[in-house]
């Protein structure tokens, strides 16, 4: 029983802990930072930016979206377990929980390595699919734009010629999205969630009145802005803001692989139904 | 509208002179015969409508019955979907007191040939509003939908609703085309009155073959009256008498609006004894529509969209052995696929099928086999490792799961695997397909997976995939996407590591996508075999709803819980 459990816990921190995941943090400084100029972005047919490509950020949102210093995890797994330290992404540092909100982000930090929806390979929601420690690709067509993510094999679709029915007709992991170009800007309108998704392994979380405003800006030909904007009058105190850059992944051999893990968190879900395992 | 009729009118019958004013003369003697049902069980269905409506036998007529005034006849054949979604959406009676009535109708239930009441969006049986006072709506169980009104007097046959996607067209067609009395709510012909509504989702299926087959209309000389029709620019079938009438009176077969099917008949119709009727069919199946290939604006091929597979659902693999060789009609085909996919939703109501599948909106596929190489339908023979490989996957399925490992892929909500993932099932066929300059993504609701296929020269990634590794080309107009490096996992048939998938997908259509698969694998089979259906277009109602399947899947927990429990019973044998 103590060794199943520890086998389970392993396959669960597999998913949590992948490969490669950079340290390297990204401030919130905005884009005349020098790291490039509108020249160098590249265009697609209709002259609007090309977003076309596999994109990925460096920072520690994932972990958590709050400033945040090194902290420990799972004894059994060591270093593994432990959370990178980072610069926040969140403006103004903090974000404006309701107190309700802030106590309950709090238990759910305590219980994240069995809570945390990335945990369950459960759907990432939005924003969160775009700053996690997986690879996403963009697809830019001529009606519509579709995301395809790393994780759990989550996308969705970005209509860009569609009327946006407000309240979306059904709630989703991944809600609703209608976008718009504003200048060089994609601007997204995502509702409708079901609120379920966690926004990060920290147990920052929204509910199903969440809206958000997303805004994807080339930097350069290579860089994204990425820049959204949170209302949830259930949730928070006012609307807040993340921003954050996603880099393009210039690796010839640059491909989003399957990472079907609903099999690695069965242990998490189903251990207690197994032969062996339930209460006999 | 009216006037402008009456100019256009005016304007036909001086302007084109003394033939079409005859063809006008002769048009006003229409008025209606009888209104075609198709049932597949005849003797029920005239049992039913005799029980719940106001309708009666007709003495040596077996096949017909007079319903409050309207002759019904019953055609013994199975439909390839109900009323709702076509040009005639329903029929209606009137009752003295629709409410006592729909009470009367909600203690019979559904079971067997019982009732099917439709409910409100509030949950009510009956409603009433300005422009239909009350009124209630219920189904027959073979599809077509009735309306009861609330008129005081006995019951009677009170209207022919008709849906169109231009209801000021389609009326000033019977009205100049058939003689018909333009009224308030539409048209009436003869004592008959024909209520036109505004189709909700653009253009209706047509009639032919649905539950409401057609409208038969009665004419003194039907072959003058065919005649006028046709002299007015309307393709019109016969009059013949068919070889299978009951007697030799005529008949002729045109199209109305939005594919209201409608016979002229004379006053000695008797009705026919099956409608075989498939040369028209074979015609539509025939002709493939005329379109340019849509290009995106880089210029590959343009096949991006929502798509569905529900029309081929039910499609058998392999063509079923009593039909080797054997030519069939389109009726014939389209009766077989009836079968198949009624056999395989198991126990849902066609009405079900109908709505959940879409056959409301569009025809079944009347494929026969998916199977189209070998061209005999069947696969090829399959190696000694292939027998193995089904018989292994058969134990498999009776094992007791000891955990999630246990149970299928498509069970765990991981994948169903290829080719299987593309295929039609019971419930959420749409496909969307999105390009971008170099890539096609394929996305498929079930499970929502979505396969992001190259069509650059890039090179593989030597990974083992549940779906492998899909690379494409474009050849013409044509996507082929090559599918290797599968792990095995999720096999189809036995096949798997060494399986490898050649896809070719092409527009036939402005709206219909034509999907073949080439499955090669020859330690399974020793031949490679090919599988084709079509994907239709549905841009206007469809959309990818996402299908969170691992997140809600209580079925895992429900069958590893009850597998613990049989355990239980097996390991401690209950009672003494």
């Amino acid at each position: 029983m103590q060794r199943r459990l520890g086998l389970g816990l392993g396959l669960v921190l597999g998913i949590i802990l992948t490969s490669g995941c950079a340290t390297t943090t990204v401030t919130n400084s905005n884009a005349g930072d020098g790291i490039g100029s509108e020249n160098s972005i590249p265009r697609a047919w209709d002259g609007h930016p090309d977003l076309n490509g596999i994109w990925q950020t460096l920072s520690t949102a994932n972990w958590n979206l709050e400033s945040h210093p090194a902290y420990g995890g799972l004894a059994e797994i060591g270093v593994l377990g432990a959370t990178p330290p980072g610069v926040g992404v969140v403006e103004g540092g903090e974000i404006p929980y309701q107190d309700w909100a802030r106590k309950k982000q709090q238990e759910n930090f305590a219980k994240r390595f069995t809570n945390d929806t990335e945990a369950k390979c459960y759907l990432p929601g939005v924003p969160r699919a775009h700053y996690m420690p997986y690879p996403f690709q963009i697809l830019q067509g001529d009606r519509k734009i579709m995301m395809v993510y790393g994780f759990a094999e989550a996308n969705r679709t970005i209509h860009m010629d569609k009327e946006n029915p407000v309240p979306a007709p059904i709630d989703s992991w991944m809600g609703r999205s209608h976008g718009r170009w504003d200048g060089d800007t994609l601007v997204v309108d995502a509702h409708g969630f079901n609120g379920e998704a966690w926004l990060d392994r920290a147990g920052n979380f929204h509910s199903y009145a969440l809206k958000v405003e997303e805004r994807f800006t080339p930097v350069n030909g290579n860089v994204l802005r990425y820049e959204v904007t949170m209302t949830d009058e259930e949730t928070y105190t006012r609307p807040w803001k993340m921003s954050l850059l996603l880099y393009k992944n210039l690796d010839e051999a640059a491909e989003i692989f399957e990472f079907k893990c609903v099999e690695f968190s069965e242990d998490l879900l189903y251990q207690h139904l197994r032969r062996g395992t339930s209460a006999e | 509208m009216k006037i402008e009729n009456q100019i256009r009118w005016v304007a036909k019958l001086a302007g084109i002179g003394a033939g079409l004013f005859c063809a006008s003369f002769a048009q006003a003697e229409l008025s209606v015969h009888h209104i075609e049902l198709a049932v597949s069980q005849a003797d029920t269905a005239k049992k039913w409508y005799q029980m719940h409506l106001p309708c009666r036998a007709v003495a040596d007529r077996p096949m017909r019955m007079m319903c409050g005034g309207m002759q019904i006849e019953l055609v013994a054949r199975q439909s390839i979907g109900g009323s709702q979604g076509t040009s005639v959406n329903h029929i209606s009676f009137s009752y003295p007191d629709v409410v006592a009535k729909m009470a009367a109708l909600e203690s019979i239930g559904v079971g067997g040939a019982g009732v099917r009441l439709q409910r409100f969006d509030d949950g009510s049986l009956t409603r009433e509003d300005e422009g239909r006072g009350v009124h209630s709506f219920i189904f027959d169980p073979w599809g077509t939908r009735i309306e009861l009104v609330q008129a005081p007097g006995d019951p009677v046959f009170n209207h022919v609703h008709l849906h169109s996607a231009d209801p000021a067209a389609a009326k000033d067609w019977y009205v100049e085309t058939l003689g018909a009395t333009a009224t308030a709510q539409g048209v009436d012909i003869g004592d008959i009155a024909f209520h036109i509504s505004q189709n909700a989702e653009g253009r209706p299926a047509g009639t032919r073959e649905r539950a409401i087959d057609h409208v038969a209309l009665v004419a003194d000389d039907v072959v003058a009256t065919s005649s006028d029709i046709g002299t007015a620019g309307v393709k019109v079938r016969g009059p013949d008498s068919p070889a299978n009438a009951r007697g030799d009176a005529q008949r002729s077969l045109l199209a109305g609006p939005d594919g209201v099917r409608i016979a002229i008949v004379d006053s000695q119709w008797d009705g026919i004894a099956y409608d075989l009727g498939g040369q028209a069919v074979a015609e539509v199946v025939a002709i493939a529509e005329p379109f340019e290939m849509p290009r995106t604006p880089w210029g590959e091929p343009d096949i991006q969209g929502m798509w569905t597979g529900n029309a081929a659902h039910g499609i058998p693999l392999e063509r079923p052995d009593d039909l080797a060789g054997q030519d069939l009609s389109s009726d014939q085909a389209a009766a077989r696929r009836e079968q198949g996919t009624l056999a395989s939703i198991w126990g849902y109501e066609r009405e079900w099928r109908d709505t959940t599948l879409g056959y409301d909106k569009f025809q079944a596929s009347r494929q026969v086999a998916l199977v189209v190489d070998p061209p005999e339908g069947k696969l090829p023979a399959i190696t000694d490792l292939g027998e193995k490989a089904l018989a292994d996957a058969a134990a498999r399925r009776l094992v007791i799961a000891a955990g999630p490992e246990d149970l299928s892929s498509w069970v765990r909500c991981i994948t169903r695997g290829l080719p299987t993932m593309m295929m039609s099932g019971v419930y959420n066929n749409g496909l969307q397909i999105q390009q971008s300059p170099g890539y096609v993504a394929v996305q498929k609701e079930m499970i929502h997976e979505t396969r992001l296929i190259p069509t650059t020269a890039k090179a593989r990634p030597g990974i083992k995939q549940w779906l492998g590794s899909s690379r494409g080309r474009w050849e013409g107009d044509t996507l082929v996407v090559e599918v290797t490096d599968f792990n095995g996992r999720s096999k189809y048939r036995g096949a798997g590591e060494n399986m490898k998938i050649t896809e070719r997908y092409r527009l036939v259509g402005a709206d219909t996508l034509e999907y073949q698969f080439t499955v090669e694998d020859a330690t399974i089979w020793e031949t490679p075999w090919t599988g084709m259906f079509h994907f239709k277009r549905d841009e206007a109602q469809y959309e990818l709803v996402e299908y969170a399947c691992h997140e809600g899947n209580y079925g895992m927990t429900n069958i590893l819980s009850a597998a613990r429990a049989k355990d239980r019973e097996i390991n401690e044998p209950s009672g003494e």
